[in-house]
């Protein structure tokens, strides 16, 4: 029974992963313009420079043809290699995931930290420290991440001198970026974590542990966090998967490397293998990512053992 | 081989050349030897490798490394580099070369004939897919090595604008042995006989450099000669605005490219940093106007766009005075430059417009006629804009509103601009085209350079007129720089009384620099150089 | 219910000042997106050089941006789109996600399945590829970013209304429901529903902010509101180059969007009150 269902699991993850890639590869084709002309950008080169480029991407075959291709490579593990950037998008991935990853971990690392503090602090207060934290949260959401960025560096970076203004070399560059892209990452979880708290503190076995003594932040600990914490475990899950390749505006910004930056340059230029090894690697964190995910929920919530 | 000099004596020659030196930055002092240089900047090349990359940038990052043949002074004239003199043959079809014996790559290899050789035919091979340097060439035909040191380079039909491309560092020298590891390793790695040598480049980051300690071959005439000063060089790639500015009024860099217009005032008034800037040579940023297709194929529009909306005020109160309204198709910057007079008259445009049929307006003020309104569409792409233009473009958009012009602007993603231009379906365009050269003027005018579905050009203004084509090609026919500027004028006067295009302003590289800095100096493209730099480090 | 009762004093009091004052805001603003020039005079989009980079006063009551033109008319003017990015956006993205998440957690497991896959490959490709490949297809502007951005928000919703579908259903009032024999339709309206939307409400009020500054940032990567267009997100990001000089091009729009969200969230919280209110 457990092994058909690690089967099964491995099945569906296989078939996301290529309906991503199918996906990714038709959309990008549906995108307007030649593949060669955005390889060529607006400069003058001659027809037999135009032929070259045709001849050694393939660039002339049908478009199943190219497909069926790629797919074949795919399987065996060839990514091929960028249109524009003259490196094989293995190597153009692996130099831009490490900072990804950073960020992406560093964001989302504080942005639950935060969250859950903030939530446990201010689940069922007075009126005003539900206020302020509402409004805090509020225009932390209502700033956009390159605004935080800037508004971030200009005090912390040029004013007070006390990080960097770029790069990605030292884990105090990362201190600012993290910080932008963790605001509204913190104030989405922290509305979700507190709306979940608020319930569960009216529950009535929270009531029944109170009546048997139990401390307010006991009962916020052990019993109203671990109930309130399942919608705000998708969130962060999904949160994960979409930072990685979505980090484009901070790192623009901080110019750090990333995956992002790599994307954005791709789609404009029609760099079909950078786009596809882009996805492959965000629906594989994803997969990985969401099976982690449900064993995570067995755990918090015993309730879906009975239907899961 | 490191020769080594006494400290002192290289100190006392360094304020020598300081003395009479011609760096750009004021106010820093005396020389010094060592440190690192941090030179923020806005943009990064795509591709290393000059030879193959069209990019601007491309030739400011190769340039710390790649030595040219020959050398171009603010004034357009020629001076000797790798190249020790030259000759042109009486047909002006075949360059002769004598090339230094003293000049090593960093990577230990002899730069002599056979790397000439090398250089060029590199550049032509279509394995390379070069992407501008190639076409500045077009009629080339072939290098001869003569001697050791002795080459000979033909072309199928006179070729003037040849030393000015050789002095560019899309024509700067690399190491064969460096060319030998193919385009892919090229586009990250770079082998030359420069000041500096390559350390690494991060796409996304930047790149490092390091001092090249042999160095003794500066260009004659150059404000430094030796070794660099700096120790270490480092191009960060800033690419946000406000960032790049705050990472310059900060101290974290020393010098930053385009300081936005709008923050040039308030960075003057910072004491620790300064401001310089340098116009730009080539084809000023213009507005083609589509002269093959729809209604500025007609010259009294074009006229009337062109002269019935103030450019020169919106220009000078756009860019806070930065940039210099345009007064010619080119740059003043550019060998062969005419001012040419134009005037702002908003009654002699509505005339125009009347006599050209537009006498009616419609119920939002567009001229109309009959029954159809003036309407002029103009392609954009906003991800790849720089200076503002978008804002200038809005600004554009509402004077020509009180002419009548209804201009519609097509937000268009870049693929469909490069699938658009080509068709010709289009009325307005926008462009700058940076080439130290007045055979700018060819690529912007000339018939052969309208951008088709199988070629892409320059002449997006699809102007089309065979006296000019032939005071273009004749242009290309001699290396007389009298007769040549003669030529040029004609073709701006010409192009001007047809109101082919509007030009719009002068590009300028604007730099912040710290004042701890000295010895920059300016490349004929109009981006700095670094040979003669230092910072004084706090 | 007990735990109702023992909340119910705390939450079902009279409408506040605050919500009030929230209320009034967003009256004001149907009214500029129905009838801008009601509330401001002149077009968004007249263009005056000399008038550039004027700081708030007499002649501009919020100053003028780099083209000269009085930002507290675009701000009015820019309601109409502002709203279409964040309504628009996420009211697709609800109907859109709350259909699969229901079909998903109220279906058989073969329905789960395949929604759950569909809304898989959605998820897993970056958010912003998506967008930004929507975007080159269709082409920039405000009514194709509405799209790219209810896109990517439409899986987050599908999967929180099945979670807290799978949650509901088995819990007591479902299945006390179930066997006092009320009919499936009805289970879901009354029941599961209400329940499921709970959680979801706070993220929508969230979310029409995320997607305005979705907006704002696609705009930053010259992808979003089409120019002169005056949408709010597009008048940040274009004043993030006059910062330094001029901050109001910036601030004023961007406290429009503050004060949007912060009035939706407060009206939408006092609703989400109501409805519990009734179903508890």
């Amino acid at each position: 029974m457990r092994a058909r269902r690690v089967a099964v699991r491995a099945g569906t993850s296989v078939l996301v992963l290529w309906g991503a890639l199918t996906l990714a590869f038709a959309a990008l084709h549906l995108t307007p313009g030649a593949t060669v002309d955005a390889i060529i950008g607006s400069t003058t080169v001659g027809p037999q420079v135009r032929q070259q480029i045709i001849d050694d991407y393939g660039l002339d075959r049908s478009i199943p043809a190219q497909y069926a291709s790629y797919l074949g490579h795919v399987v065996t593990g060839d990514l091929g290699r960028s249109y524009q950037l003259h490196e094989p998008v293995t190597a153009a991935i692996g130099a831009r995931i490490g900072p990804s990853l950073q960020l992406t971990l560093a964001a989302v690392g504080l942005a639950a930290v935060t969250a859950t503090t903030l939530a446990l602090l201010t689940a069922r207060r007075s009126r005003v420290v539900r206020g302020l934290a509402s409004g805090t949260e509020l225009a932390g959401v209502s700033i956009p991440v390159f605004w935080a960025g800037i508004l971030l560096l200009t005090v912390f970076s040029f004013q007070l001198g006390w990080f960097p203004a770029a790069g990605d070399d030292d884990l105090r560059a990362l201190v600012l970026p993290a910080v932008a892209v963790a605001i509204p990452l913190t104030t989405m979880l922290a509305q979700v974590l507190r709306e979940g708290l608020e319930r569960v503190l009216d529950e009535p076995f929270v009531l029944t542990a109170r009546a048997r003594g139990m401390g307010d932040a006991a009962v916020r600990l052990r019993h109203a966090l671990r109930h309130a914490a399942l919608p705000a475990i998708t969130l962060l899950g999904w949160m994960l998967g979409m930072l990685i390749g979505g980090l484009v505006v901070t790192e623009t910004v901080f110019s750090r490397q990333g995956v992002g930056q790599l994307m954005l340059g791709a789609v404009a230029g029609k760099d079909l293998p950078v786009v596809m090894g882009v996805v492959l690697l965000t629906a594989t964190v994803y997969v990985v990512v969401n099976i982690v995910l449900d064993l995570v929920y067995l755990a918090v919530d015993p309730r879906l053992r009975t239907t899961a | 081989m490191r020769t080594t000099v006494p400290p002192i004596a290289l100190a006392a020659a360094a304020l020598l050349l300081a003395a009479c030196g011609g760096g750009t930055s004021a106010g820093a002092g005396s020389p010094v030897d060592g440190g690192t240089l941090v030179y923020g900047v806005n943009n990064e090349p795509i591709n290393l490798d000059p030879h193959a990359s069209p990019q601007d940038v491309t030739a400011s990052f190769a340039r710390p490394v790649l030595d040219s043949l020959v050398a171009l002074d603010a004034e357009g004239r020629v001076h000797p580099w790798l190249a020790k003199s030259w000759k042109i043959s009486a047909d002006q079809k075949t360059y002769t070369f004598r090339l230094r014996d003293d000049v090593t790559f960093s990577d230990g290899t002899k730069f002599d004939a056979e790397a000439v050789k090398a250089n060029l035919e590199h550049i032509v091979a279509p394995a390379t897919k070069s992407q501008l340097a190639a076409s500045w060439i077009a009629p080339y035909a072939g290098t001869e090595v003569v001697g050791p040191h002795e080459v000979r380079v033909t072309f199928d039909r006179p070729h003037a604008p040849f030393l000015a491309a050789l002095s560019t560092a899309y024509f700067g020298v690399q190491s064969p042995t460096s060319l030998r590891a193919g385009p892919e390793a090229l586009a990250r790695r770079i082998v030359g006989s420069g000041p500096f040598v390559l350390d690494a480049f991060t796409p996304g980051k930047g790149v490092t450099y390091h001092r090249n300690p042999d160095y003794r071959w500066a260009p004659e005439g150059a404000a430094h000669q030796g070794p660099a000063r700096l120790a270490k060089l480092e191009f960060k790639v800033l690419r946000e605005d406000s960032v790049r500015l705050g990472a310059l009024t900060s101290g974290q860099v020393d010098v930053i490219a385009s300081v936005p217009p709008a923050n040039v005032a308030r960075v003057r008034a910072d004491d620790r940093v300064t401001v310089t800037s340098r116009q730009a040579p080539g084809g000023v940023y213009s507005y083609y106007l589509n002269n093959q297709k729809g209604p500025f194929t007609d010259v009294r529009l074009r006229t009337a766009f062109r002269d019935g909306i103030d450019f020169a005020a919106i220009v000078k109160k756009l860019y806070f005075g930065v940039y210099a309204p345009a007064d010619s198709p080119l740059s003043p910057a550019t060998p062969g430059y005419t001012k040419v007079d134009r005037k702002y008259d908003p009654q002699a445009a509505a005339r125009l417009l009347d006599e050209a049929g537009y006498t009616a307006r419609d119920g939002e003020g567009y001229r109309v006629k009959d029954g159809k309104r003036l309407t002029v569409r103009w392609p954009f792409v906003r991800a790849v804009v720089r200076e503002q233009r978008d804002t200038l473009a809005q600004q554009v958009q509402s004077e020509a509103k009180k002419l009548g012009f209804d201009v519609q602007i097509l937000d268009l993603t870049q693929p469909e601009y490069l699938e658009r231009v080509p068709s010709g379906d289009y009325d307005i365009a926008d462009l700058s085209w940076q080439r130290a050269e007045g055979d700018a003027l060819g690529n912007l005018f000339g018939t052969a350079s309208i951008p088709t579905a199988q070629r892409w050009g320059q002449n997006i203004g699809r102007h089309s007129d065979r006296e000019l084509d032939g005071w273009l090609d004749a242009a290309l026919a001699t290396t007389d720089a009298g007769r040549r500027a003669a030529l040029y004028g004609q073709v701006q006067r010409k192009v001007t009384a047809q109101a082919a295009s509007v030009p719009v302003y002068v590009y300028s590289a604007v730099l912040g620099v710290r004042k701890r800095v000295g010895g920059l100096a300016w490349e004929a493209q109009a981006f700095p150089t670094f040979h003669g730099a230092w910072t004084a480090k706090p | 219910m007990t735990a109702a009762l023992v909340a119910a004093p705390a939450r079902r009091g009279r409408f506040a000042p605050g919500v009030w004052a929230a209320a009034v805001f967003l009256v004001l603003l149907a009214v500029a997106a129905l009838a801008p020039g009601l509330l401001a005079h002149g077009s968004p989009n007249d263009a005056d050089t000399m008038a550039a980079l004027q700081g708030p006063g007499a002649g501009h009551l919020l100053g003028t941006d780099a083209n000269g033109r009085d930002i507290a008319t675009r701000i009015v003017h820019g309601v109409r789109p502002s709203l279409l990015t964040g309504l628009g956006a996420v009211g697709l993205a609800v109907t859109a996600g709350t259909l699969l998440g229901l079909s998903a957690g109220l279906g058989g497991r073969v329905v789960d399945e395949i929604v759950m896959r569909a809304v898989d490959v959605l998820l897993s490709l970056p958010n912003l590829l998506l967008a930004l490949v929507v975007l080159t297809i269709l082409g920039p502007g405000t009514v194709n970013a509405v799209y790219a951005i209810a896109l990517y928000l439409v899986p987050g919703y599908a999967r929180l209304v099945r979670v807290q579908v799978r949650v509901i259903r088995t819990s007591g009032h479902v299945e006390a429901a179930t066997s006092l024999g009320l009919t499936r339709l009805r289970i879901i309206r009354r029941h599961i529903l209400p329940n499921a939307f709970a959680p979801l409400l706070v993220l929508v009020t969230v979310e029409i902010g995320i997607a305005m500054v979705a907006g704002a940032s696609l705009s930053f990567l010259g992808f979003g509101a089409r120019p002169p267009d005056p949408e709010w997100g597009a008048m940040l990001a274009a004043g993030r180059d006059y910062f330094s000089v001029a901050w109001w091009v910036a601030v004023f729009p961007g406290l429009a969007i503050t004060l949007t969200v912060l009035a939706f969230t407060v009206v939408g919280r006092r609703f989400q009150l109501r409805l519990e209110g009734r179903t508890a």
